[in-house]
């Protein structure tokens, strides 16, 4: 590489100086040092991402027998397994659910606390990070504490719903009320990180337009839904697509909440069927099929956000 | 442009090639030459020592090892039962499965059937006499033995011995009416109807290892003699109904009463008169309530109906195919199953020891339930038997809840049960 480069700058410095050509030249030199700076990064993504993705999609369309080592063509026949698998078509449903549930309803609760935080108010900064603390403690610890709180006879829900003469309910064991149990808790774990981007788009939306809508007499509400809201926008898509994503992946809260799928299969979701197939019923090919059946959710759903919210054009 | 297009199909076709080989590279387990020689380091893998008291035990007993086989290193991978089935398939498919795996009893027939096993050179006359034969079954697949037993979990019925006698009840069930009828009488309501007693708690326990002693209490199978589901039998779905009989009809538990994880055990803090479950809870107990085992106010009893029928699990011992230290892989199993090392494994985890010659240790002694169970293990039953086990075990917990949940009859419920086992045994 030394030398190449060193022949190249002596055969440009015995010729009379032509600006297109040496820049042109100067641009490979450049793509050289920036593939090779780049080298590292584009070997791990090859290596660690790039591969388990093309043997996801390869072996979706095998049946691999992991423990015997022995690899057959299947075709689709994963695919047919799966679809007539009522527990997988259930857990599509739940995971549906739980994302129709969690992305809106907490970006709707993250505007308006990132809104009410963006108020000169006293103990800012303690407000904000009491916020963001449940995204970044880990899933289990959180998981685990509600459970306590859920727990039916001596938990926190149940001992307030009995001051008012109410028997609560087996939150995570009563097939009715473990998904909505499940969902408050993402909800709630959810907040912190929508909160903080709604909050640095918020401190970047030109105060003047606020201050000439105040001459113009708008109210509170007209100016958040004519000027914050819409400027919100590229963040929302952001927000949107980002929750989304998480919400089709959810597993921890769910699989520490209430295993195995919960009562009678109510919560399964489709990240726990996919690693249960694997590690429970050793079926690697049929995990793989589910796995890409999640990645084409995932691709429909992104393609779909960004035609409702907008394109990344639209936001900088 | 063209031979740029061709360049490109031809890389993405060897990215393909590349990743599918290196996904399956684990390759078959088959045998290996290995060495005669009972030396080199071994990798193990365990479920059973778990958390730092399990690790200092083990590290003790490999201390002892060492000693026996200077030679010899042992590497140890620590998981939980929870686990273990990502670490097993996981190193076997990348080509480095560990030397000594301690499995439980469902995991022989799948991993041997697949040649994922080495035998173990073990006369089972001999065994015969070091352990009851209930307990060397779950180890042999096909009239050869695999895995050697370690330890027995075991589940049968416990009861709190004050609260029947509080209520003039003398005895334990004896069958499936009696535990009905103990179980209402016992069951404790309060002013608004919530419960605050269960007369018999059959959910603080695994609900597939709580059914299945119950089903073969009633005389029924797993399978068939020529291997087929027999889970749907009358008397599996008797064994079922019971259980719905309990939660639904004489209402002696709330489903979602227990919650395991986030509350102790029922029994032990007064919330539950009976229940059927695992041996190692007394040693719950014993944490929870000492004074109770102090008192003797924990009783068992087996689990009975046409016949007396007690739950057998366990942790066996066995050598990979794929080993390339075979020799010192069963010598670290025939240590770790030989008296001393077996019953450390159990003293730490409340178990029940698999060696018959163990009955008499202090060990065994203080410890009613692994008594109690050691000296029934003649009606010991264990789950397992078939290849797909692993596929077909994860389907119960949901069918039975569906009845519990009165969502479904048993009889509806099993049926489709068995309907799901017969596709993955046919599958193979």
């Amino acid at each position: 590489m030394t030398s190449t480069l060193e022949t190249v700058s002596v055969a440009s410095a015995s010729r009379a100086p032509r600006p297109p050509r040496r820049r042109r030249r100067l641009g490979a030199e450049r793509r050289r040092a920036a593939y090779l700076m780049l080298a590292p990064s584009v070997i791990h993504l090859i290596w660690w991402i790039g591969l388990p993705v093309v043997a996801t999609f390869g072996l979706a369309f095998t049946d691999y027998d992991i423990i015997a080592g022995t690899v057959e063509w299947a075709g689709l026949d994963n695919f047919r397994q799966i679809f007539a698998d009522d527990i997988w078509n259930l857990s599509i449903w739940h995971t549906v659910v739980f994302t129709f549930f969690t992305v809106p309803v907490a970006m709707a609760i993250a505007v308006v606390i990132a809104v009410l935080l963006n108020q000169r108010i006293k103990a800012l900064a303690w407000y904000r990070a009491a916020f963001f603390m449940p995204h970044i403690t880990a899933t289990v610890a959180i998981a685990l504490v509600w459970m306590w709180m859920f727990e039916p006879n001596l938990g926190l829900f149940n001992l307030l719903l009995g001051w008012i003469g109410v028997n609560g309910p087996a939150w995570l064991s009563d097939p009715d009320w473990a998904m909505p149990a499940v969902i408050l808790v993402s909800i709630w774990k959810g907040i912190g990180l929508k909160m903080l981007i709604y909050l640095a788009a918020l401190q970047n939306i030109p105060h003047d337009l606020y201050e000439a809508a105040n001459l113009d007499g708008a109210s509170g509400p007209r100016k958040f839904f004519a000027i914050t809201l819409p400027l919100l926008k590229p963040a929302t898509f952001f927000v949107f697509i980002v929750s989304m994503i998480d919400a089709f992946q959810v597993f921890d809260q769910v699989y520490v909440l209430t295993p195995d799928g919960g009562p009678a299969n109510s919560t399964t979701v489709m990240t726990y069927e996919i690693y249960r197939t694997a590690f429970g019923e050793f079926d690697i090919s049929a995990a793989c099929a589910q796995s890409v059946v999640l990645f084409a959710f995932l691709l429909v759903l992104t393609v779909i956000g960004r035609r409702l919210t907008g394109k990344d054009g639209d936001e900088a | 442009m063209t031979r740029t297009r061709g360049s490109r199909t031809r890389a993405v076709t060897m990215v393909l090639v590349a990743a599918l080989l290196a996904t399956a590279c684990g390759g078959p387990a088959g045998t290996t030459e290995g060495d005669d020689q009972a030396s080199g380091t071994i990798r193990l893998l365990t479920p059973i020592f778990e958390g730092a008291d399990g690790k200092t035990v083990l590290e003790e007993q490999l201390d002892a090892f060492k000693e026996e086989y200077p030679d010899i290193t042992v590497e140890v991978d620590y998981t939980s039962y929870g686990k273990l089935n990502e670490k097993l398939t996981t190193s076997i498919a990348g080509g480095r499965p560990y030397d000594v795996m301690l499995m439980g009893v469902g995991w022989i027939p799948p991993f041997a059937a697949k040649g994922a096993l080495a035998e173990l050179d073990e006369n089972q006359q001999e065994l015969a006499e070091r352990y009851n034969e209930r307990v060397v079954e779950p180890g042999i697949y096909q009239g050869k033995v695999y895995g050697l037993p370690i330890m027995l979990d075991t589940r049968f019925g416990l009861y709190r011995k004050d609260i029947f006698a509080e209520a003039g009840i003398a005895a334990p069930p004896s069958n499936f009416a009696e535990l009905r009828e103990i179980g209402r009488q016992l069951t404790v309501r309060d002013a608004r109807g919530k419960l605050t007693r269960a007369g018999v708690d059959i959910l603080s326990n695994d609900l597939r290892q709580t059914f299945l002693p119950l089903m073969w209490a009633n005389g029924g199978e797993l399978w068939t003699s020529d291997g087929q589901p027999a889970f749907n039998s009358p008397e599996a779905v008797g064994a079922l109904q019971l259980m719905a009989d309990i939660i639904l009809t004489d209402k002696s538990e709330d489903f979602g009463f227990t919650q395991p994880g986030a509350t102790g055990l029922p029994l032990a803090q007064g919330r539950a008169a009976m229940m059927v479950g695992h041996n190692n809870h007394l040693l719950a107990i014993e944490e929870q309530a000492p004074e109770l085992i102090e008192e003797d106010k924990i009783g068992f009893f087996m689990i009975s109906n046409e016949r007396p029928a007690m739950f057998q699990g366990g942790t066996l011992a066995t050598v990979s195919a794929k080993s390339q230290r075979p020799a010192a892989a069963k010598a670290l199993v025939s240590f770790l199953t030989d008296e001393q090392a077996s019953l450390a494994a159990n003293e730490q985890r409340g178990n029940v020891p698999a060696l018959n010659s163990l009955s008499d240790s202090d060990y065994v002694q203080r410890n009613p339930a692994a008594q109690f169970a050691m000296a029934n293990l003649d009606a010991a039953y264990s789950e397992g038997g078939v290849p797909a086990w692993l596929e077909i075990r994860g389907d119960f917990k949901a069918a039975i809840e569906s009845v519990l949940l009165g969502q479904k009859d048993p009889q509806q419920a099993l049926d489709e049960l068995v309907a799901k086992a017969q596709a993955a045994i046919a599958k193979g």
